[in-house]
């Protein structure tokens, strides 16, 4: 660990918090980014996940929207509220409806994805909002 | 003070006026501009006689956290039958927050709501069966294994099989084996439904 971030073979590895109630959804996530390389997180709701931020911020937030205590929409809300550095959020949902992805938008997102998410396309998005190169 | 229902069996013409106005009263606050007026009416409104159909009717408008909040908490407290349906026309609402407390507050509802899940399993849209698997999520009853069984045996939307899969990973027994292989078949392209089905699988087998 230095300053809170992992060091793997002398490259710094991005933080990632997973943040979604279901047990299944976070270990599939964290398998995929962790194969690729990533220092995953998990947070099981939105206040877990704020918690966790204002402690250390991380690199990229992948958020599932409905969770009990506080949802991904208020999650976001209130992570953009904070005098903290604004890393990019992807938003994960089941909900394909046009209203739900303004309203990720809305609440802070910078990416939308609809479940079920194949493991290209959440590390194509992954990269893209870290801004490094799709490969 | 409200209109107890107890003392107003009979009809509302027999509870004094009094009690009439108050009940007026608590049902105009309700719709108050002011969110604190608007919590504390739904506080205080459980016992007047058509409480439910008042609350259910303010839930459905209501924009503020806090009011929600206790709208909710006294539609909980009321045990009234008409909850139920009142709540899952809620599960439909464009507003994720609405939803999101409604599912919760189907988790403490119980028993009495089964047969409004069981037929909501059957609902055309998504979503609503979506979130009615994650409603089951709280039951321990031992028909929720069987439920989520024929959800993936006959969902034709790889999301509300999906949720199941999750739920079943904790609760399935060897009554599942066959149809989580049954839904690997189906969904055999499916990079989620293969990870989260072979998880189920070897939970149970190992138990």
């Amino acid at each position: 660990m230095m300053d809170g971030l992992i060091v793997k073979e002398g490259v710094v590895a991005k933080r990632i918090l997973i943040v979604d109630d279901a047990a299944t959804v976070r270990m599939y996530h964290r398998g995929i980014l962790e194969s690729a390389g990533y220092a995953v997180e998990e947070a099981i709701n939105g206040i877990e996940a704020l918690e966790k931020s204002l402690e250390a911020p991380f690199d990229l937030y992948v958020v599932d929207v409905n969770m009990p205590k506080l949802n991904g929409y208020g999650f976001l809300s209130e992570l953009r509220r904070q005098e903290i550095p604004q890393q990019p959020a992807i938003m994960v949902s089941t909900e394909a409806a046009p209203g739900d992805e303004t309203a990720a938008y809305r609440a802070g997102a910078n990416g939308y994805l609809v479940k079920p998410v194949q493991p290209a396309q959440l590390l194509t998005y992954t990269r893209l909002m870290l801004g490094e190169a799709i490969r | 003070m409200g209109l107890v229902k107890a003392k107003a069996v009979a009809t509302a013409e027999s509870a004094e006026p009094i009690q009439q106005q108050s009940c007026q009263e608590l049902a105009a606050a309700l719709e108050d501009a002011d969110a604190t007026v608007r919590r504390h009416a739904a506080q205080q409104i459980t016992s007047c006689l058509d409480a439910a159909t008042m609350l259910m009717s303010r839930l459905k408008r209501e924009e503020n956290t806090a009011v929600r909040e206790a709208i909710l908490n006294s539609l909980l407290r009321l045990h009234d039958p008409s909850i139920g349906s009142g709540l899952a026309d809620c599960l439909r609402s464009e507003d994720a927050a609405l939803r999101n407390d409604v599912i919760e507050a189907f988790k403490q509802l119980g028993g009495e709501v089964k047969p409004i899940l069981r037929s909501l399993l059957a609902d055309p849209d998504p979503d609503v069966r979506i979130f009615v698997v994650n409603i089951l999520n709280s039951e321990r009853h031992p028909d929720v294994e069987q439920w989520l069984i024929k959800v993936i045996e006959r969902d034709a939307h790889v999301n509300v099989c999906a949720t199941a899969v999750d739920l079943l990973c904790e609760v399935g027994t060897e009554a599942a084996i066959n149809p989580l292989l049954d839904l690997k078949a189906r969904f055999v392209t499916d990079a989620y439904i293969q990870f989260a089905s072979d998880l189920a699988l070897k939970r149970i087998r190992e138990s």
